[in-house]
This record gives structure tokens, sequence and C-alpha cells, in this order.
């Protein structure tokens, strides 16, 4: 039998730490400056569903998408503006006074309510069970404007 | 899988790895009833691999896949749903082959190649989530995923390595 500890693990465990340390950096960099006209970009199963502005207080109820492990059964393709409310799968965004945040949600974990609320741009709240991702963007940022474009 | 019909489906082949499916499902179980939130899903310990990782260094990596496929699939059936079973099986798959392949170089010990196994899991796990949900910036949750996979790792590994010595 081997001893525990050898130098290969020791030196993949050194350029693990480095890695996560790295991306770290990297990734913190993205949640700095808030500019005024950041917005609310929701995504739901990789489409667009809606974007409203950060300084708009606005509570939404987002369907989940067809095809996900709840499908909706009333229906997925709705607008944002759509009146009828209280699907059996969704989740609720509220948007007040500058920060962002899940308050409810049809599924099982509840990861994203317990995220709390977001503020930053680049910063994100995900539900995995609906195919839900909450993003602030800034408006300049490229990628809003390449889908709405 | 080149042997012949015969090797492959032994008896004891068969029995070994219903043994140590059974027992991992345990394990799995065990888990998935104990109550914690850590905030990301994703984070656990995954006490269940101890039993993959005996079982790739005890009888190879055939048994090693079995007892792994069956565990993930049988235990996404019983409580982790269809979507749960579908991120075991990317992480299960990926670092069980990363596993493989560093135990195949020899230089490390039980404990680094669980520790790989864990990050593996974890980054196979965010890969499935990132497609599903088309969006890659849930790689936000990379770095979490990374230091939380390196200390579940070492635990396994640290557990696997004394009980495989135990064996002897």
């Amino acid at each position: 039998m081997k001893q525990y500890i050898r130098k290969a693990d020791i030196i993949l465990l050194i350029a693990l730490i480095v890695l996560g340390l790295a991306s770290t950096a990297l990734l913190s960099r993205a949640g700095s400056a808030t500019s005024a006209d950041a917005m609310v970009v929701i995504r739901s199963g990789g489409e667009l569903f809606a974007s409203y502005p950060l300084d708009e207080d606005v509570e939404i109820e987002v369907p989940a998408p067809s095809g996900t492990e709840y499908d909706n059964p009333r229906g997925h393709a709705l607008s944002a503006d759509d009146e009828s409310t209280h699907y059996t799968y969704y989740n609720t965004v509220i948007i007040k006074g500058g920060e962002v945040s899940v308050s409810a949600s049809s599924c099982k974990n509840q990861v994203c309510v317990r995220h709390g609320a977001i503020s930053k741009s680049g910063q994100s709240i995900v539900c995995l069970p609906n195919r839900l991702i909450v993003t602030i963007e800034d408006k300049s940022g490229g990628e809003y404007d390449s889908i709405t474009s | 899988m080149t042997a012949s019909p015969r090797r492959n489906l032994s008896a004891s082949f068969i029995a070994r790895v219903a043994l140590m499916a059974a027992l991992a499902l345990i394990f799995s179980y065990i888990e998935a009833i104990i109550p914690y939130s850590p905030g990301v899903p994703g984070i656990k310990l995954g006490v269940a691999n101890i039993v993959t990782v005996i079982a790739l260094y005890r009888f190879g990596a055939r048994d090693a896949f079995a007892v792994s496929i069956i565990r993930v699939v049988i235990a996404g059936l019983l409580f982790n749903g269809l979507f749960g079973m579908l991120y075991s099986l990317a992480g299960a798959l990926i670092s069980l082959t990363g596993m493989i392949l560093l135990k195949k170089t020899d230089r490390f010990s039980v404990v680094g190649v669980s520790m790989a196994a864990g990050v593996l899991h974890n980054l196979g796990q965010l890969l499935v989530a990132s497609a599903l949900i088309s969006d890659l910036r849930i790689f936000f949750y990379f770095p979490v995923l990374l230091f939380s996979g390196i200390a579940a790792g070492i635990v396994v590994g640290i557990v696997a390595a004394t009980i495989l010595r135990t064996l002897r």
C-alpha cells in the first residue's frame, strides 16, 4: 500500500487552488460597478423572456419553459406582459429599490430564493429546475444588445 | 471490454458489483435525507464515491464503472429525479474517466486521485447545467464548486485509502 499523500498529489492540489483563486479574481471583477442604466435581464430556457431597468420597481412571474422537469401545463410561450398569472411552475422575480431577488419558486431546492438579492452588474441568480437565469447587465454591454437588435 | 463473454458476466462479477452498488445506494440515500443547505446546488460530500474509489482500486475500472452507473441511475429514479440523474451521470462519467487516467500514471495516491475526481465531478455537473440553461454565466459558481470538490474529494480519498489499507 502506497503512502496517503505523494508528491504529485501536492502539485495537483496547488495547481487546483491556483486555478480556483485565479477564477475567483477573474469573476469578482464582473460584479464591480453598477451604472445608472443597468438592466435586469430575465432568460428562461435559454431565451430572453423580459428585461427591465434596475431602478424600476416591478414584480414578474416567469412561467417555466416547456421541456423542463416541471412541464408547465398552462403553456409556456407567454410574453412578459401577459395578464394571466399563477402558473403551476414558475419563479417570481422582484425588482425593488435597485435590488433584484427571486421571492418564490415552484422548484424543490429553493436555491434561487435563498440566494438573496443582487444589485451589481454581472451578478446573477439561477434556478436550474426551471431553467431561469436573472442577470444584471449594463445597457452598453454587448450581450444584451446582440439579443435585442 | 475485450474479455470473453464468460469473464465479462461471471457470477462473481455480478454479485460483487450488485453488492457494491447496493452499498453505494445506501450512502446516496443517507446523504439525500440529511437536510443541509449549502446555497449552491451540487455541493455535497459524495459519500457514495467512497465505494467507487474502492471498487476502482480493489477490482479495477470495469467494476468502478458498473457500480457508479448503476448507483446513479437507481438513485436518480428513487430520489434525485430525471434532471438530477443527468447531472450525476455527467459528473460520474467525467470523474471516473479522470480517476482511471490518473491512476494509470501511477504518480498519485488514492487521496490525490479522489481529489481530482471531486473537482471533475463538479465540473461535469456545471457543464450539464450550462447546457441546460444555455448560458455560460453559470460558471460564476465555478470557484465555489472547485474548492468544495477539492475538499470533498480529499475527505472521500482519506476514508477510501483507510478502508483499502484495512482490506489488504
